[in-house]
């Protein structure tokens, strides 16, 4: 038969473990959202990161940039007679 | 003195007065007042917080992103909380870009916020440093920030577009923004705990406008060239395709240094550019025969009822309707458009769209200015057959000889290919919108030989001419209005082009204001600025044209032969196979390049029109298929080479 105290203890751990069990939630629910945070900043930063490398290589590869590099290296931009367009003949 | 049962029965009757006071209370707090102080609890736990949504994308009609959203922080800094002031100080000084002697002042107060914004690279390593506090927000990002930045327009401080683009498509852009419920210590603090989400915001629209980012940058550059060269006021170029209405390229530039997309909102008078719109209505309303001569008069004519003399800068004895477009005769127009009625010159240029909007979707559209007949004074049908008494925007020029492209169906100029919601969806995708027929397809074809009469050798367009592609064109060299006034010795250059003449795939209007060095003429100045961007545009590789369409179309002349070296190397462009616009091409021989070097070979191989593979170094020891033999054009030949003996 459990005694009186005895109730007591197993009130007592159960509480405890309740408790625990709110704790353990509440720590993993913070880490969770630590983590997500975490990996939104690090999104955030790579997304930065590519518009960054997107409009250096946008500014790079633009004619103003490019134009005067290629003319400095004997380079121009072809006439029109010097542009040639090969005619497909649409598959048999 | 009471007996003790009377006083303890006493203190038992405060005692349940106490407690029922009590529990009277209780209820009225928990039932009566709960909802009141239940929400004043909540309101000081919590916080409701806006999640803003992120702002659709506008890219151009390849995806290239013009507009974009980037995550982007303010920061702020509470000194207190800093482990290590003086040792974070630098680092704190080169993210927030601030001058040492700056950041000190600021550390001095309780908190330090700056506004920035600062990218996320630029507050990584600040992500460590305890005391630092971010708050995260939206900004608009623009990769390319010149990059037709008229017509697309910013945003405002508040985050809705202000203007351009960005404002029209508000709605479209700026998505739904969502809620979420966040937990507060007592000092107003948030914690770090996960928020309650009640809405997730929803993404804006992303929005594919029609425009070409390569031809786009090509008008950008040849205008502002121009524009440097000549000294001019300002300029405009405006490049359109007349088989849909896409608008693929519009450029606009001010001295001032001011972003106004004046090819859409601000007008001129178009001079000659416009008397191929007299000749649409001479043709439709069959007022004139093709072989059918009008008098030079010598350069200067008189008409009745017109107070100044028409003159002609290079008269010649007699003109032909052809004539007068290609050598862009005022006087013999002028005569010509006589035998028009008022009310047939009017609906003609009604039809091609002057004086009123295009309906482009862009805020604030000029309409330009046509007067009704019954306004018109006595000089006013030579005045319009010529290009004056009337006002157009550049985009309403190009959606005009859009329509002589278009066999003579006028079509609704769009910035807007198409729309797709945040799963990528596509929502809206553009269709050509006719307007209506401005004129027969036989007098819309009749018009585009008038056009090509204008490049050809004795042409005031001759200077724009290509090589290889037909071109039809017209020029406009027009007195300028200033403040209401012709501003005397100022002009307005424009050119107007459909490229090629055959089955053209674009339009190009490209206007002037004031040319202040060398000639004001459009065929000295805005004539050879289009042909260079055609130019480059066929050697770009990107650009929207179908190469197998241009492939197909008659050559200006024939190509020349290529025996001779001029030290060029062609520049080849592979035609995708596009089977709604390819036809047959008959076989050819395949020309003998034995004992030739490589390139050489190449190029000759090129210029038959034939792909080539090469095999080996050195120089060609044989072909395959072999010299002679014959081949489809378009077709593979293979060159075997061996090292120089």
């Amino acid at each position: 038969m459990i005694k009186g105290r005895h109730w007591l203890a197993i009130w007592l751990v159960a509480l405890l473990a309740a408790l625990w069990a709110v704790i353990a939630r509440q720590t993993a629910s913070l880490n969770a959202a630590r983590a997500l945070t975490d990996l939104r900043a690090q999104r955030a930063g790579l997304e930065g990161r590519r518009d960054e490398l997107e409009r250096r290589i946008r500014t790079a590869g633009s004619r103003a940039v490019l134009l005067p590099r290629a003319e400095r290296l004997g380079l121009r931009l072809p006439a029109d007679t010097e542009i040639i367009l090969i005619p497909v003949s649409p598959p048999r | 003195m009471a007996k003790p049962a009377v006083r303890l029965g006493v203190v038992q009757i405060g005692l349940l007065a106490a407690l029922a006071a009590l529990v009277l209370r209780a209820a009225q707090v928990q039932l009566v007042e709960g909802r009141r102080h239940a929400a004043e609890a909540a309101a000081q736990r919590t916080e409701r917080v806006v999640l803003e949504a992120r702002r659709g994308m506008l890219s151009d009609r390849h995806g290239t992103a013009l507009a974009l959203t980037q995550e982007t922080y303010h920061v702020g800094i509470a000194p207190n909380e800093l482990r290590d002031p003086r040792g974070d100080a630098p680092l704190l000084a080169r993210r927030l870009r601030l001058a040492p002697r700056e950041l000190d002042r600021a550390l001095r107060r309780r908190y330090a916020w700056f506004a920035g914004p600062y990218t996320s690279l630029d507050v990584q390593p600040l992500r460590a440093v305890r005391g630092v506090h971010l708050e995260a927000v939206l900004r608009r990002f623009y990769p390319s920030a010149e990059f037709a930045r008229a017509v697309i327009g910013r945003v405002g401080d508040d985050g809705l577009g202000a203007s351009g683009l960005e404002r029209l498509l508000d709605s479209l852009l700026s998505g739904t923004p969502g809620a979420a419920v966040v937990l507060k210590d007592r000092a107003g603090r948030e914690y770090e705990s996960p928020a309650r989400v009640i809405a997730e915001p929803t993404p804006g629209h992303d929005v594919v406008l029609t425009l070409d980012a390569e031809l786009q940058e090509i008008a950008q550059r040849a205008l502002d060239d121009a524009l440097d060269r000549m000294d001019a006021e300002g300029g405009d170029v405006v490049m359109l395709d007349p088989v849909t209405g896409e608008v693929l390229a519009v450029a606009s530039r001010h001295r001032d240094g001011t972003a106004r997309p004046s090819a859409f909102t601000e007008t001129f008078e178009p001079g000659s550019l416009a008397k191929i719109f007299a000749a649409a209505a001479l043709l439709e309303h069959g007022r004139v025969r093709a072989a059918e001569r009008v008098s030079g008069e010598g350069g200067s004519y008189r008409m009745p009822g017109r107070p100044t003399p028409l003159t002609d800068e290079h008269p010649l004895p007699s003109l032909t309707l052809a004539d007068a477009i290609r050598v862009s005769s005022n006087i013999a127009l002028a005569k010509f458009a006589a035998r028009l009625k008022p009310d047939e010159q009017y609906e003609t240029l009604r039809a091609f769209g002057v004086g009123a909007p295009t309906g482009i979707e862009f805020p604030a559209e000029a309409q330009g200015k046509l007067r009704l007949p019954s306004e018109w004074t006595g000089p006013s049908s030579t005045s319009l057959a010529i290009g004056y008494e009337l006002s157009v925007t550049p985009l309403q020029l190009a959606a005009a000889y859009g329509a002589i492209a278009n066999d003579g169906v006028l079509l609704q100029p769009t910035l807007i290919r198409e729309v797709r919601d945040p799963s990528g969806a596509v929502r809206y995708r553009h269709r050509p919108e006719p307007v209506r027929r401005a004129v027969t397809p036989q007098v819309a074809a009749r018009l585009r030989d008038l056009l090509r009469g204008v490049v050809e050798a004795g042409g005031t367009g001759e200077r724009a001419a290509l090589a290889n592609f037909q071109l039809a064109a017209k020029t406009g060299t027009a007195r300028r209005v200033v403040d209401g006034r012709y501003a005397p010795g100022q002009y307005t250059a424009s050119f107007a082009a459909l490229f090629p003449a055959d089955d053209p795939q674009l339009v190009v209007v490209m206007k002037i204001d004031n040319p202040q060095k060398g000639s004001y003429f459009a065929a000295q100045t805005a004539a050879p600025v289009t042909r260079s961007m055609l130019e480059q545009a066929l050697a770009a590789r990107t650009v929207a044209l179908d190469r197998a369409r241009l492939s197909n179309v008659a050559p200006t002349a024939e190509r020349a032969p290529l025996e001779e070296p001029d030290g060029v190397v062609p520049y080849v462009v592979s035609v995708p196979y596009a089977p709604d616009s390819t036809r047959a091409q008959p076989a050819r021989a395949v020309p003998d390049v034995t004992g030739r070097g490589l390139r050489e070979a190449a190029r000759t191989l090129h210029r038959r029109g034939f792909r080539v593979v090469v095999k080996g170094w050195g120089v060609v020891h044989h072909s395959w298929p072999a010299a002679g033999a014959s081949a489809a054009a378009g077709s593979t030949v293979t060159l075997f080479a061996e090292p120089r003996p």
